[in-house]
């Protein structure tokens, strides 16, 4: 890490159990607080209580997440738990942040958008001076998502060690694209409705009802009808003029697709906080604050947008 | 995607017999300064929803009231008129919503926290 230009650090701890968790997160957070420094760290619960444990009282000094929560949806983190962190601090202090966002019990469908989103913080903190550093349980994740935290992170830590190197396999864009891979199919029944302008009301009209009568109710049902406007909305304006949405069920959750033929060139879209006077450019970040899961393919031959909601 | 996924997946299409674009209907209130706003925000009426919302800053009360019981959909960018409409609003004067559909109240939450000069009153 030295004479390096980029003040962004971005190093991946490889940890083997309890100590070796503790011993590559507590130092990072302690060192911080010494030097006045502010620190957040978002891990899933059972790792934040050994963190909280491990600092007594200096815990109340950092900001402590439940990344199971705040970072569910991995479009969300960059945004809602790592940006709003470090974005509130006083400038000219370095901020640091302890991300856990893959851990072992994330789904297949998760997953993709946990690397995409590991992959985007390089360029999303680009020339700050944050240092996120990024637990990975080397005993519990597999072989593929050890070695993607080697092509997303430019530093790593191996287990056991207390040195960092540059990763020889850091392509964090060869990642977005790689994870860029098309969507499962929608349920043989789904339901379908072609929309364009003149139809956007309808559209959200036929995906509430349908995902009411899968079960959907309460702020889940409303998340689904603004989750519908804001890709069909996108649809009309960005993407054609027109779509097709459909919504099924899968499992625990209803599922929203919007479908059109626009291409989507900017992988950090919908993964910036917007400054509030800003008009407009809101509608694919709130999918991801509001939905359980979202998922991307974009490519020559148009864009799908989906999006889980739990029933 | 595509194709394969396409001709799997479309035995349910859900039909519309005609077009009816979302209606949006805004009259001003009888007996203090403001409006009632009953149907839906979105694309289609955004400009119906923004030119209303101009009375509320060309309006010299102090206190301008929204009346949005009748309100059932407002997307991110119908809520972005109104918190622009507050922050044009000159210092000491305020919109008041009242019953707003809940996703409105979240939807200021998330994108405009704290925001002066607006105010949320359940009747």
């Amino acid at each position: 890490m030295t004479a390096t230009a980029e003040p962004f650090v971005h190093p991946a701890l490889f940890y083997r159990g309890e100590q070796e968790y503790l011993a590559g997160t507590v130092p990072f957070v302690r060192a911080g607080l010494e030097s006045g420094e502010p620190v957040a760290v978002a891990v899933p619960g059972e790792n934040l209580r050994l963190i909280r444990d491990a600092l007594g009282a200096d815990a109340d000094a950092v900001r402590l997440l439940d990344m199971r929560e705040a970072g569910r949806t991995p479009g969300r983190i960059i945004p809602g738990v790592l940006r709003a962190f470090a974005d509130a601090q006083p400038a000219g202090r370095r901020v640091r942040i302890i991300g856990e966002p893959v851990w072992a019990g994330r789904t297949p469908a998760e997953y993709p958008a946990c690397a995409q989103h590991e992959a985007l913080i390089n360029a999303a903190f680009q020339g700050r001076e944050v240092t996120i550093l990024c637990p990975y349980d080397a005993v519990r994740l597999d072989e593929r998502a050890l070695a993607d935290a080697h092509a997303t992170h430019p530093v790593v830590i191996p287990s056991g060690t207390a040195g960092q190197h540059r990763s020889a396999a850091y392509a964090p864009e060869h990642v977005v694209a790689r994870y860029n891979e098309p969507l499962s199919p929608a349920a043989p029944d789904a339901l379908t409705f072609s929309f364009a302008a003149p139809t956007l009301s309808q559209a959200r009209h036929v995906a509430t009802a349908e995902g009411e009568r899968l079960g959907l109710s309460g702020r889940p049902l409303e998340d689904l009808a603004l989750a519908t406007a804001e890709l069909t909305t996108n649809s009309v304006v960005h993407g054609g003029g027109s779509g097709e949405l459909r919504v099924w069920a899968e499992d625990g959750h209803v599922v929203c697709e919007v479908r059109d033929g626009g291409r989507l060139d900017d992988p950090l879209a919908g993964r910036r906080p917007v400054p509030r006077d800003q008009r407009g450019g809101r509608g694919l970040l709130l999918v991801n604050l509001v939905a359980d899961l979202v998922r991307i393919h974009t490519g020559q031959d148009g864009t799908t947008v989906r999006a889980w909601f739990p029933r | 995607m595509g194709e394969s996924d396409r001709r799997g997946s479309a035995p349910r299409v859900a039909a519309v017999p005609e077009a009816t674009p979302a209606r949006l209907t805004v009259s001003p209130l009888p007996r203090r300064a403001g409006l009632r706003a009953a149907g839906e925000v979105d694309l289609v009426t955004r400009a119906t929803w923004t030119r209303a919302l101009e009375h509320a800053v060309d309006e010299g009360e102090d206190v301008f009231h929204l009346e949005l019981a009748a309100l059932t959909f407002v997307d991110v960018a119908g809520a972005g008129v109104l918190a622009e409409t507050v922050r044009r609003l000159p210092p000491g004067r305020r919109i008041v919503l009242h019953q707003p559909p809940s996703a409105l109240s979240r939807i200021l939450q998330m994108f405009w926290p704290g925001l002066p000069g607006i105010e949320v009153s359940p009747s």
